[in-house]
């Protein structure tokens, strides 16, 4: 089994205005298939930063990246853009839909943004995955008429609707109720199970580490810890 | 989908949608309304020319436009009948004059006298009355639009021009002349009121026997008719419009007004897409971070530039359509050539693209990586 995302030597500096800071430290890790991995850290420890730099959203300033055994540092900025359409799935903090679009649209959009024309079938799988995730009902809904965790599940059926190899959550929870956050959460952590996708969440909330099959811990852009199994604040 | 994406961004943001359809209308009624008015006044320029009949005029040596034109002998008449190529040449006897309405006052107007039976250059439509009506000595016509400012002459009422009786005996319509108002008379009256004497006139109008070949028929015209200028009827209709165009302020204040109206429409559409990419900045972050290439995200502005473009041009042309509907048959010239509208058209929306180069320019640029933010 090879890992979904290999990183190797990965650092991003950015310039803040005055001097280059370098955020993120030379980091390697693996992220596997099967596997829900929190990142946690307190705000600005760049646990955001290494998140995008896996989602190939932002070039890292040193180190090699790697996405399902395929290497892709180097690449143009469409070829990225291609990758992350194939083999990624993002959850956004707020959610992220597009509020000119429908629920449906929104889930459609994530996987359709390169064509004209939607898939033959993708449009009946949508409505699965909206059937799965409970929100069956709210197809044709705007994004302002749902509740926030209505939201966040419309954009986890968008981010699960091109069958990813790895879904990246940026705080998911973060603007949910507790009821809300569990229903995202149990949602994650079953989508975790697939043995072909690995579920990488990004979070600074404690009450998600128990959903973790592996934790890993951010502090001034290092790896402070990286912990397997029975993951504890 | 991002053809429907585009539709649904553009529905959804109804005001700046709404506001950039404006600019498109804006192009598309007042360049249009510009080039209607113009076409009407290059209508009017060469009236005389493109309604003639005739194949070539005669007119005086360096003539550059047919309403300045001097005067000739009319003995040329004779000479151009002889040659084979030719089936008819007519004198045209014009000057300008002053008609006494039946209220006392004065106007000016251009009198153009032709020579019965075949009143070659005289008028060709009529409101009431023919042709025929010119072969009465004192018979005028006045057109249908100019009856207001010729103080509402009736059929049968007897005016003065240049101290002359005359009559009015038919109303012509769309027989109205640039440099003032056409009144048609016969050869005989013209020369009566513009005291031109009978062995000059102003204008000779040549027809060609069918079949005759018209380059060569003009080079042995000139060669002929060495003191006159020779010129075929297209040439001389397009001359005369284009000495008004240049040698008048007409040419720079529609240029003027129609670019004005091109740069209006073209700065609201610019602003209201710039506006409406930066409106949505998130969104167009999130594509980005979702796999859209940069090309996906000009695709999409480029479809809004398109669908507003198409819209507003449905728009302006209902609109323009309405004012030349409204302006036909009225004293404002208006006249829109067929060819205009699609080429106008095609011009407008390529406009829309580039007042959309700034707003794909600025959403091209959007971040992926803000879409964490």
């Amino acid at each position: 089994m090879e890992p979904v995302i290999r990183l190797e030597g990965v650092a991003r500096d950015f310039w803040d205005g005055v001097r280059r800071r370098r955020v993120l430290q030379p980091t390697d890790l693996e992220f596997w298939p099967g596997e829900l991995t929190v990142l946690a850290g307190p705000s600005g420890s760049g646990k955001t930063t290494l998140l995008t730099i896996m989602g190939l959203v932002l070039a890292p300033s040193a180190g090699r990246v790697w996405v399902a055994g395929e290497e892709v540092t180097g690449l143009s900025e469409d070829a990225l853009a291609t990758v992350r359409l194939k083999r990624f799935g993002f959850v956004f903090q707020s959610a992220g839909l597009v509020p000119a679009l429908s629920a449906l649209d929104n889930a459609l959009a994530g996987r359709s943004i390169q064509s004209d024309r939607v898939a033959p079938g993708l449009r009946e799988r949508a409505l699965e995955l909206f059937d799965e995730l409970g929100i069956a009902d709210y197809a044709r809904a705007m994004p302002t008429q749902l509740s926030g965790g209505q939201q966040q599940r419309v954009a986890i059926a968008r981010a699960l609707l091109g069958e990813p190899a790895v879904l990246l959550c940026d705080e998911p929870t973060s603007a949910l109720d507790v009821d809300s956050s569990r229903v995202v959460l149990d949602t994650l952590k079953r989508l975790a199970r697939d043995p072909k996708r690995g579920v990488v969440l990004v979070t600074h909330d404690p009450r998600v580490f128990p959903y973790a099959d592996r934790l890993v811990k951010i502090e001034d852009g290092r790896i402070a810890s990286d912990t397997k199994d029975k993951a504890e604040g | 989908m991002r053809r429907h994406i585009a539709l649904r961004m553009l529905a959804h943001d109804r005001a700046t949608t709404a506001g950039a359809v404006l600019g498109v209308v804006a192009i598309i009624f007042l360049v249009g309304q510009q080039l209607a008015v113009l076409n009407g006044l290059f209508t009017y320029m060469s009236v005389l020319v493109d309604h003639s009949g005739a194949d070539i005029w005669i007119t005086s040596e360096g003539t550059d436009n047919i309403n300045s034109a001097g005067d000739l002998p009319t003995r040329y008449v004779d000479r151009l009948i002889g040659l084979d190529d030719i089936a008819w040449a007519e004198p045209v006897v014009s000057g300008a004059g002053f008609l006494k309405r039946k209220d006392a006052q004065f106007q000016p107007v251009r009198v153009v006298g032709v020579r019965p039976p075949r009143m070659a250059g005289g008028p060709w439509d009529y409101e009431v009355g023919d042709n025929s009506v010119l072969l009465d000595h004192d018979a005028v016509t006045v057109d249908w639009l100019d009856r207001r400012e010729l103080g509402d002459p009736e059929i049968g009422d007897v005016l003065e021009i240049n101290g002359q009786r005359c009559r009015v005996a038919a109303f012509t319509r769309g027989a109205r002349g640039f440099s003032g108002t056409l009144v048609f008379t016969n050869e005989k009256k013209a020369r009566e009121v513009g005291g031109v004497p009978d062995d000059r006139c102003s204008s000779i109008l040549v027809k060609l026997r069918p079949g005759a070949n018209p380059a060569a028929a003009l080079a042995r015209i000139r060669s002929l008719l060495p003191r006159a200028a020779a010129t075929p009827t297209p040439e001389l209709s397009a001359n005369t419009r284009l000495f008004y165009v240049t040698q008048t302020g007409i040419g720079s204040s529609f240029g003027f007004s129609t670019l004005i109206g091109v740069v209006v429409g073209v700065v609201i559409i610019i602003l209201t897409m710039y506006a409406t990419v930066l409106n949505r900045q998130r969104d167009f972050a999130v594509f980005r971070a979702l796999g859209a290439r940069r090309r996906d995200i000009r695709v999409i502005v480029l479809y809004q530039a398109l669908f507003i473009g198409f819209i507003g041009i449905l728009l302006g042309f209902f609109l323009l359509a309405g004012f030349l509907f409204g302006t036909s048959g009225s004293r404002l010239p208006s006249f829109m050539p067929l060819w205009i509208p699609p080429v106008h058209a095609l011009l407008t929306l390529g406009l829309c693209v580039v007042g959309s180069a700034l707003a794909i320019r600025r959403a091209v640029r959007i971040e992926p990586a803000s879409a964490f933010r």
